[in-house]
């Protein structure tokens, strides 16, 4: 039961999540009826998620949220900045009560109760305005009288469906059951078709029913019950007479004994009884109990419901732990692998080499299928700062406008689960010192409203993920003065513009004159640094006065199997990843030595290069021998790195090397080699960036 | 003091395990069950640019470990090896969380069980290592072996440890 009820939670997290976002677009276009079917539709999938799990005072809850919203869609309200308002406080409070289901924290209790009864003054506030503003459509209702209950109507239903209903999966029973929720019936099968239990054949239906239904809404519920089988069945709806017919003696005795005969209902000694009976009703004890009308609205939407229900079945949902073996499982067949292909070099055994060959093909597909699995779009954290835009942005008075773009490219999932806070505060900053508020945008000419872009693509081996606003932008002399005051530089140190932004991620730097309680303490911006850094990634900030401010931040797209390139410095084994690998020379190495401005030509061009050796310290060769150029891109440089031999590809599952580590994160970690060996994984973009600094500062001092 | 017994006197403390090792010549003891195994020296990957006492990473089994040369760690000569040098598998605790670290030492000597009653203070003055270094003293027939605290000698964060025993030393040798 508990791990049903995680289950339960699990998605009803899910289903939150969709709602919010739903609900934020909702915001912006509120005239969108795709959204506010998909709020309905969430709403209904909850309810009937809580109720069958017992959970009553969720159930009612969201029920009533859903009127509201079953309201709007069919026209009868509008959508208004209340409502919303209401329904995100009532998703907040979801939030919270689906763990405290039987409302035992006070302060939820007393928040459900306030919350209904805003809900419920929101509904009848509603019928209210309706019966003023459009009278008309209630005179329409010839039979109609005001409250809604009372209306009542019989309908005759006859449903057969083809003998091939079975085979998409169809079930009759369901619609029969549906359509008995509408309100009080009297169904009869019929088994008429059955011929002998020889010609049986259970994939094809032959029952058939009738089906007599009291129904407070007009027959177009009852249509809406068989949206989806009408290609596949008989079905006729027709109206027997505009009052309770069930609830007669007469004539459930009549139907009952035509069900027992298992015969076909003579259609106009059907409406001649009805007709007869029709005029003469003696009100009669129900034979079922009456159903709330708001329950009539809502579970005649069922149709709505088997939509979402296809949805789900085209994903399965999968532990992450079982996930994390699977690829702890994969890696180690990796491993296995490059000691059966090592193996096979050394005794050259034709047979086994097909194998061995046949083994790696198959643990390169299955690498790159146990990765994607892990993989998900990053459209789920987005939808989440929606709301952290929507309410920061309400906070702060400003205007703001969130744009996602690229939701749909894919991370691993730790990732971007870590990714969620720093994101979250670089937003939070651009709101708070980024934007201006609206007054200030007018007058320097640009739209009142913000703009906030979210902006995630794919580029190698990376991901990059772009957060841009269109605000006043950071002032490079500001920080640059701030960097001089707290003593980072002298002020006449010279910097790129790119150098004095990074001064933002330094602990305890922060330029907002008012710190308020949103940001500006200058805490933050170096923990998101470091969070990055942790995940191999990089952040870049870029910025323009009164235009803008864009960061950037690069991430890898999963951290442990890479396809690299192995090669060995001073009998040392090194891993470069492929993926940056732009083209291999061999060069002698007089050319690199005593060379002062460290830029070799290669194909007649000039490449600055990084004498792996010589940088980690390892004794240089003599100049008659000759070196490895491992030519690398890294953004728009290319950089040769020089090596003693390249071993060949590799396909290396790449483990951290631990935290003693950590100063050394040029090495991103190490990988075991067929023979038990290791070989350390150079990560290529620090390299370069720290023996080029390296190099820049030699020639300073 | 010096021949009274440990066994005559066990009114509260409890008797524990004990794995003791040499480095150089002084003994130095940490409890067994931190130890999670011995292994011999295999082919241990250096680290470009990684502080001495670092020696670098070794395939245990599948998964990397760092080594460290204890010696170094305590301001003595780095190590050098022999048939006896081994490598200690430790499991430490740094900021609440388990991880595993190898420490090369010139040799093992044996397993004991002492009573915890039996383990002295360590001397605030007078020793040559971080007092936080030093959990306490054992006082073995004639001479001392010095018991661990293996978390504060192996945890990460102390890379700037280093530079300290290092100026310690230093100072030792101008005094």
């Amino acid at each position: 039961m508990e791990e049903m009820k995680a289950t339960y939670i699990q998605e009803a997290n899910e289903l939150l999540e969709n709602l919010e976002s739903s609900l934020l677009s909702l915001e912006d276009n509120p005239n969108d009826t795709s959204n506010i079917e998909q709020v309905f539709r969430v709403m209904h999938t909850l309810k009937g998620n809580s109720s069958m799990f017992g959970l009553s005072k969720i159930a009612e809850f969201v029920h009533d949220l859903e009127t509201i919203y079953d309201k709007i869609r069919q026209g009868e309200m509008e959508l208004t900045k209340e409502i919303l308002n209401t329904t995100l406080a009532s998703f907040d409070h979801l939030n919270l009560i689906i763990i405290d289901s039987d409302l035992e924290d006070e302060k939820n209790k007393e928040n459900h109760v306030v919350l209904i009864h805003k809900i419920h003054g929101l509904i009848q506030g509603s019928t209210v305005s309706q019966a003023v503003v459009v009278p008309s459509e209630i005179a329409e209702n010839t039979n109609a009288t005001v409250i809604p209950d009372n209306v009542l109507r019989t309908y005759y239903v006859h449903f057969e469906p083809k003998t091939e209903f079975f085979l998409d999966g169809s079930n009759p029973l369901i619609l029969v059951a549906e359509l008995c929720q509408l309100g009080k019936y009297l169904v009869v099968p019929h088994f008429h078709k059955v011929t002998s239990i020889d010609d049986f054949n259970p994939t094809s239906c032959i029952t058939f029913w009738e089906i007599y239904i009291e129904s407070g809404g007009a027959k177009d519920k009852i249509d809406e019950v068989f949206v989806f089988a009408e290609s596949n069945a008989k079905i006729e709806v027709v109206e027997l007479t505009s009052s309770d017919l069930i609830s007669n003696k007469e004539f459930a005795e009549k139907v009952q004994e035509l069900k027992f005969k298992d015969q076909l209902i003579d259609r106009d000694v059907l409406f001649e009884l009805a007709a007869r009976l029709g005029k003469s009703i003696v009100p009669d004890l129900p034979i079922l109990p009456a159903i709330d009308a708001n329950e009539l609205l809502a579970e005649s939407k069922n149709t709505q419901k088997s939509e979402t229900k296809e949805k789900v079945v085209s994903s399965i949902r999968v532990s992450s732990d079982k996930l994390d073996e699977l690829m702890n499982l994969v890696s180690e067949l990796v491993t296995t692998q490059a000691s059966l292909t090592l193996y096979n070099q050394k005794n050259e055994t034709p047979e086994l080499e097909l194998i061995s060959e046949n083994i790696e093909k198959l643990s390169r597909r299955l690498r790159d299928i146990a990765f994607g699995m892990t993989l998900v779009p990053i459209n789920n954290m987005f939808s989440r700062f929606q709301r952290l835009v929507r309410d920061v942005s309400m906070a702060l008075n400003k205007e703001v406008q969130f744009v996602t773009e690229g939701g749909e490219t894919e991370l691993d999932k730790s990732i971007i689960e870590t990714l969620t806070d720093p994101l979250m505060h670089i937003i939070r900053n651009s709101l708070d010192h980024g934007l201006e508020l609206p007054d200030v945008r007018e007058r320097l000419g640009k739209p009142r409203k913000g703009t906030v872009k979210l902006k995630a693509f794919y580029s190698g081996i990376s991901v990059y993920i772009q957060i841009i606003d269109d605000g006043k932008g950071i002032d490079v002399n500001v920080i640059r003065e701030k960097a001089v005051s707290k003593g980072f530089i002298k002020s006449d140190d010279v910097l790129t513009d790119k150098e004095v932004f990074d001064f933002i991620f330094y602990p305890g730097f922060s330029t907002a004159a008012v710190v308020t309680d949103i940001s500006g303490r200058g805490v933050g911006m170096d923990v998101v640094k470091r969070n990055i850094s942790e995940l191999k990634g990089s952040i870049v900030v870029e910025s323009q006065v009164n235009i803008g401010t864009t960061l950037t931040i690069k991430l890898p797209l999963s951290l442990s199997i890479i396809d690299g390139l192995l090669v060995d410095v001073a009998n040392v084994y090194y891993i470069i990843p492929l993926s940056v690998v732009d083209k291999c020379y061999e060069v002698d190495n007089f050319e690199m030595m005593n060379n002062f401005n460290q830029l070799l030509v290669l194909d007649e061009k000039q490449v600055p290069f990084i004498n792996v050796r010589k940088e980690f310290g390892y004794e240089e060769m003599s100049n008659s021998e000759k070196s490895q150029i491992i030519v690398v891109s890294d953004a728009d440089r290319r950089v040769g790195i020089s090596v003693d031999h390249i071993v060949g590809e590799y396909q290396a599952v790449v483990k951290p090397i631990g935290k003693y580590y950590r100063n050394q994160d040029f090495i991103s970690g190490a990988t075991i080699l067929g023979d038990g060996s290791i070989a350390l994984v150079m990560d290529t973009h620090k390299i370069i960036d720290l023996y080029t600094e390296h190099a820049k500062f030699e020639l300073k001092s | 003091m010096k021949n009274e017994h440990h066994n005559d006197k066990h009114m509260n403390g409890e008797t524990k395990s004990f794995l003791s090792f040499k480095l150089g010549e002084e003994n130095f003891t940490v409890p067994v069950m931190k130890i999670m195994e011995i292994l011999e020296v295999p082919k241990i990957t250096r680290v470009p640019q990684s502080p001495n006492f670092l020696v670098g990473v070794i395939n245990l089994r599948g998964a990397v470990l760092p080594v460290i040369d204890t010696r170094i760690k305590f301001g003595m000569t780095p190590i050098e090896f022999t048939i006896n040098t081994c490598i200690l598998v430790v499991s430490i605790e740094v900021n609440e969380e388990i991880i595993e670290v190898g420490a090369l030492v010139d040799s093992v000597s044996e397993v004991f069980e002492l009573n915890t009653e039996d383990i002295k203070p360590a001397p605030t003055l007078a020793t040559r290592y971080r007092a936080d270094y030093v959990q306490g003293m054992i006082h073995e027939s004639d001479h001392f072996i010095m018991l661990l605290n293996i978390d504060k000698v192996f945890s990460s964060n102390d890379l700037e440890s280093i530079t300290e025993i290092k100026d310690n030393s230093q100072e030792e040798k101008n005094n």
